[in-house]
C-alpha cells in the first residue's frame, strides 16, 4: 500500500516535472525577459544590448529588458547571470576574451566558471587596431617594427587595461616580433585616442570601431587590422597576416545563458538570436555604428570560447599578465 | 551662415520645440534625484532616439545633458543632496543660505550663473572649438597629474576653520581611493575579496551616503541632538538675489565659465576638478574668503557657472576629434553615429547644418531650463518647511532608491548607509566631509596619471618639468598654496 502510493507519487512527480518543463518550453516566452549587461548604460556593449533587445522583442514577441550590472571589468555582471535561474528568463552579454580568462587569471576570487554559463551565439566581433598618429615617423608595420626592435622598450603603445583583449594582443604582437614594448595603461580609449593625437605616446592598439572615425577621417593611421580579412569599415588598412604578422585580436560580444537552461527553450532563444542576426535594419543599425557582424551560434561559439580560453591559458602559464 | 539659418528653421518647428521642453524638464528631474546621474539620463535618451530624425535626436541628448547638471544643484542647495559629484561645492555654500531661509536667493545664483556658465561655454565652443581642441591635445598624463595636484589644493581652502580635522578626512578619502584593482598590475588593492569594490570604492554611493544619506539621519533626528536647528527653517522668503549681489559675483561667474570650459575640453579631467578648482579661485580672490562654506552667494556662482560651462566644453573634442570629453559626450558620440554622422571635422561640413541646430539649441535649452528654474524655484523653496520627520525618510527612500538603480547592486546599498552612519558623525564631530570627498575624486586621477608619466618617462621625474603647460600648471600650484600662507604671515606683522 505504502509502496504503492509512493510509486504513483514518485510517477506524478515525474510527469509533472515532464510536463512542467515541456509546458515551459512550448509557452516560452510568457513574460518579459532580463537581459543583463556586465557594463555600464552607454558603452559600446550596452548600446549593442539595447540594439538588440530591441529586435529580439520583435522577434519572440515578450518584452526585452536591458538591466546593467556593471563591475570589476564585467565579473559582477557575469557572476550574476551564472547564478540566475535557469529558465531562460535571464539571459546575458558576455564579452570574448575577458570573460573566459577571469577564472585563470582571478582564479581566488571570481565567482563563476565557464560551467555555469552556456553560450548562446556571439554577435559582434570588433577586431583590434595598431595605429599611429597620421603625421609621424611610421608609415607601415614594418618600418614600426624594425624601429621597435632596434629601440627595445622605447616605444610606448596604449592598451585599455592589463588583461583585456587590446593588452593581450600587444603581449601577442610582442612575442611574434621578438620585440618589447613600453605598454600603457589607460583608462578608456577616449583618453588613449587623445594621448596620441596630443604626441604623448607613440601607438595605440584598441578595437576597430572606437577609432575607425579619426581612421577615415585621416588624423590616425592604422598600421594593421588584427582580423583575417580587411573590414569594410576601414577598408584601406592591410591585415596584420598581409604583412607578414599572423595575429588575430578581437573583443566579441555575444550572448549567454545560465547553464542549467532546458535545451528546447536555449533552442528557441539561439532560434531567435538567429532570426534578429538575419533582421536587414538590425544589420544596418550595426554598420551605422560600425560594429562587425560575426555570427557563430550555439555549440560553435562554446568552441570558440574554448579555443580562445586554451590559448590565453597557454600564454599565462609561461607569462602571468597580474603579478602579486 | 546658410547653416545657422537652416538650423534656425530645424529649430522653429513645433517637434523641436515640444522635444526641447520634454528634454529640459526630464533632465532637470533626473539631474534632481539622487543617484540618476547625467551620463545615465543621456544613455536611456539614446534608444528613443534611434527612430528620430538625427537633428531631433541632437537636440533631446543636449537638453537632457545641460538641464541635467543644472537640476543637480536645486537639490544640493535645498536638502543638501547633490545629484551628482558637479554639485558638491554647490551644496556647501547652498545649504547653508537655504537653511537661514534664502533658498530662493541661493536658486536663483544658481539659476543665473548655470545660465551664464552653459551659454558662454556653447559660445566659445562655436567661435574656437578647433582651436581649442588642439590645446586640450598638449594635456597629456603628467599634465593631469599636476592638474589633479591643483585640484587638491582646494582642500586646503575648504580646511581652513579646523586644518587638522580637514586633513584627516583629506587623507581618509586619498586611502579610500587606493581601494580597487591596480589597473597596472591587475592586482586587488583592500577589496577584502570584495569584488564589488574591484573598481574602486564606487563614487556615487559615497557621495550618496556622505551628504544624503547623513542629510536624512540629522533630519529624523530631534533638532536638539543633530545638527540642525529646526526652528531655523521657519523664515521663508522668496527673493531673488539683489542686482548688488549678482554685479559682486560676476567676475567668478566669468572666469569660472572660462575655467569650466577649458577644463570641460580635456578628456580626463571631470566635472568636478573645473567646479573645485573654480570654487577655489573665486574664495581666494574674495574680499570675504572666511564666508565660503558658510553661505556665500560667490561661491554657489563659481560652482555653478563651472560645472555648466563644462557642458559645452565636453563637447569641443567630442565634435571636432570625436574624442569624447567625459562620460556623457562618450554616450553623444554613439548617439551621433547611429545617425549616420562620425564625430569629427565632418561635423562642421558635411553635417554642418545638424550640429548647428545642436548648439543653438543648447543655448535655447540654458534658457529654458533658467525659466524654468526660477518658475519652479518659488514652490520648490517650501520643501525646507517640511517637517524633518517626514522630508529625512523621502530622503532615505530616494537614496536607497537611488544607489540600488547605479548598477542594481545590494551592496552599494549598503555602502551608502555606511557612509551616511559616516557623514552623520563627520558632521557632529566637525569633521569637513568636502576633503575626503574631493581627495577621494582626485587620488586616483593623479594616481593613474603620475604612474603613466612614469611609465612613459622610465622614471625621470624630470617629465613633470618638460613643458611649458607643466611648468605653467606648477606656478600655479605653488601661487595658491604660497599665496593664503603669504597672507597669514602679512597679517601677523
Amino acid at each position: 500500500m505504502f509502496k504503492k502510493a509512493f510509486l504513483s507519487a514518485s510517477a506524478a512527480i515525474l510527469v509533472g516535472t515532464l510536463t512542467a518543463g515541456s509546458a515551459m518550453a512550448a509557452d516560452f516566452p510568457s513574460k518579459p525577459i532580463k537581459m543583463v549587461v556586465a557594463f555600464g548604460a552607454g558603452g559600446s556593449t550596452d548600446t549593442m544590448a539595447r540594439i538588440f533587445a530591441k529586435y529580439a522583442e520583435k522577434h519572440l514577441g515578450e518584452r526585452v529588458i536591458v538591466v546593467n550590472k556593471p563591475g570589476a571589468g564585467g565579473e559582477l555582471g557575469w557572476t550574476f547571470l551564472a547564478n540566475s535561474k535557469a529558465d531562460g528568463y535571464t539571459i546575458g552579454l558576455i564579452n570574448s576574451p575577458v570573460v573566459e580568462v577571469y577564472p585563470f587569471t582571478r582564479a581566488e576570487t571570481v565567482g563563476y566558471s565557464m560551467d555555469d554559463i552556456r553560450p548562446l551565439v556571439n554577435v559582434v566581433t570588433d577586431p583590434g587596431v595598431l595605429a599611429v598618429k597620421a603625421d609621424g615617423p611610421f608609415q607601415t608595420l614594418t618600418d614600426f617594427i624594425e624601429f621597435v626592435q632596434s629601440h627595445p622598450n622605447e616605444v610606448t603603445v596604449s592598451h585599455e587595461g592589463i588583461g583585456g583583449d587590446d593588452h593581450l594582443a600587444m603581449m601577442s604582437f610582442a612575442n611574434k616580433t621578438n620585440t618589447e614594448m613600453n605598454m600603457v595603461s589607460f583608462s578608456s580609449n577616449a583618453e588613449a585616442t587623445a594621448a596620441l593625437l596630443g604626441g604623448h605616446i607613440d601607438a595605440f592598439e584598441g578595437n576597430m570601431s572606437e577609432v575607425s572615425a579619426q581612421i577615415n577621417s585621416g588624423t590616425i593611421k592604422a598600421l594593421a587590422v588584427w582580423s583575417p580579412e580587411r573590414l569594410d569599415a576601414i577598408a584601406d588598412v592591410p591585415t596584420g597576416a598581409e604583412q607578414n604578422v599572423d595575429l588575430i585580436a578581437a573583443a566579441s560580444r555575444g550572448l549567454a545563458v545560465p547553464a542549467g537552461v532546458p535545451d528546447d527553450v536555449y533552442q528557441k532563444l539561439v532560434d531567435a538570436s538567429e532570426a534578429v542576426i538575419n533582421d536587414e535594419e538590425f544589420k544596418q543599425e550595426l554598420v551605422k555604428l560600425n560594429m562587425p557582424l560575426n555570427p557563430i551560434y550555439g555549440s560553435e561559439y562554446v568552441d570558440f570560447l574554448q579555443d580562445s580560453h586554451d590559448s590565453l591559458k597557454a600564454i599565462w602559464d609561461v607569462n602571468p599578465w597580474v603579478k602579486d | 551662415m546658410d547653416n545657422v539659418l537652416i538650423a534656425l528653421s530645424n529649430l522653429a518647428s513645433i517637434d523641436a520645440v515640444i522635444t526641447l521642453l520634454i528634454g529640459t524638464l526630464a533632465g532637470m528631474m533626473i539631474g534632481m534625484l539622487p543617484g540618476l546621474s547625467s551620463t545615465m539620463g543621456v544613455a536611456l535618451c539614446i534608444p528613443i532616439t534611434f527612430n528620430m530624425p538625427p537633428e531631433l535626436a541632437l537636440i533631446l541628448l543636449g537638453a537632457v545633458y545641460v538641464s541635467s547638471v543644472y537640476g543637480g544643484s536645486i537639490t544640493a542647495i535645498l536638502l543638501r543632496t547633490p545629484g551628482t559629484d558637479a554639485s558638491i561645492a554647490t551644496a556647501l555654500d547652498g545649504y547653508p543660505l537655504a537653511s537661514k531661509g534664502r533658498g530662493s536667493e541661493a536658486i536663483g545664483m544658481a539659476t543665473l550663473s548655470s545660465l551664464f556658465g552653459g551659454t558662454v561655454s556653447v559660445i566659445i565652443l562655436i567661435a574656437v572649438a578647433p582651436l581649442l581642441s588642439k590645446i586640450a591635445l598638449a594635456f597629456g598624463p603628467q599634465e593631469y597629474a599636476l592638474l589633479a595636484i591643483f585640484g587638491l589644493v582646494t582642500i586646503i581652502g575648504v580646511v581652513s576653520d579646523n586644518p587638522a580635522k580637514g586633513l584627516v578626512a583629506a587623507l581618509a578619502g586619498l586611502a579610500l581611493g587606493l581601494v580597487g584593482l591596480d589597473s597596472f598590475t591587475g592586482v586587488p588593492r583592500f577589496t577584502f575579496g570584495h569584488s564589488e569594490l574591484f573598481d574602486g570604492v564606487p563614487l556615487l554611493p559615497v557621495l550618496i551616503g556622505l551628504f544624503s544619506v547623513s542629510q536624512a539621519f540629522n533630519l529624523c533626528i530631534p533638532a536638539e541632538a543633530g545638527v540642525l536647528k529646526k526652528d531655523s527653517i521657519v523664515n521663508v522668503h522668496g527673493h531673488l538675489p539683489l542686482i548688488s549681489d549678482i554685479k559682486r559675483c560676476f567676475r567668478s561667474m566669468a572666469r569660472s565659465s572660462l575655467i569650466g570650459t577649458f577644463i570641460g575640453a580635456l578628456p580626463g579631467a571631470g566635472t568636478s576638478i573645473a567646479a573645485f578648482i573654480s570654487y577655489n579661485e573665486a574664495r581666494r580672490k574674495s574680499k570675504n574668503p572666511e564666508n565660503f562654506g558658510k553661505g556665500e552667494l560667490e561661491g554657489i556662482a563659481a560652482s555653478e557657472s563651472a560645472n555648466n560651462a563644462v557642458t559645452g566644453g565636453t563637447l569641443i573634442p567630442t565634435l571636432t576629434l570625436g574624442i569624447p570629453g567625459n562620460a556623457v559626450t562618450a554616450v553623444f558620440v554613439g548617439g551621433l553615429t547611429i545617425h549616420g554622422m562620425i564625430p569629427g571635422p565632418d561635423l562642421f561640413t558635411n553635417f554642418a547644418d545638424i550640429t548647428y541646430t545642436l548648439l543653438i539649441s543648447l543655448l535655447i535649452a540654458n534658457v529654458l531650463f533658467a525659466v524654468m528654474g526660477i518658475a519652479l524655484s518659488k514652490y520648490l523653496v517650501n520643501v525646507t518647511k517640511i517637517p524633518g520627520s517626514i522630508l529625512g525618510p523621502i530622503i532615505l527612500i530616494f537614496s536607497i532608491v537611488g544607489t540600488y538603480a547605479l548598477r542594481n547592486e545590494l551592496f552599494d546599498v549598503w555602502l551608502a548607509a555606511a557612509f551616511g552612519l559616516i557623514g552623520y558623525f563627520m558632521e557632529r564631530w566637525k569633521y569637513p566631509t568636502a576633503p575626503l570627498v574631493i581627495a577621494l575624486i582626485l587620488g586616483p586621477i593623479l594616481e593613474v596619471n603620475f604612474r603613466r608619466s612614469m611609465q612613459i618617462s622610465n622614471w625621470d621625474y624630470s617629465t613633470f618639468f618638460d613643458s611649458y603647460l607643466s611648468l605653467a600648471i606648477i606656478s600655479l600650484v605653488v601661487l595658491s598654496v604660497a599665496y593664503p600662507l603669504w597672507k597669514a604671515w602679512q597679517k601677523k606683522r
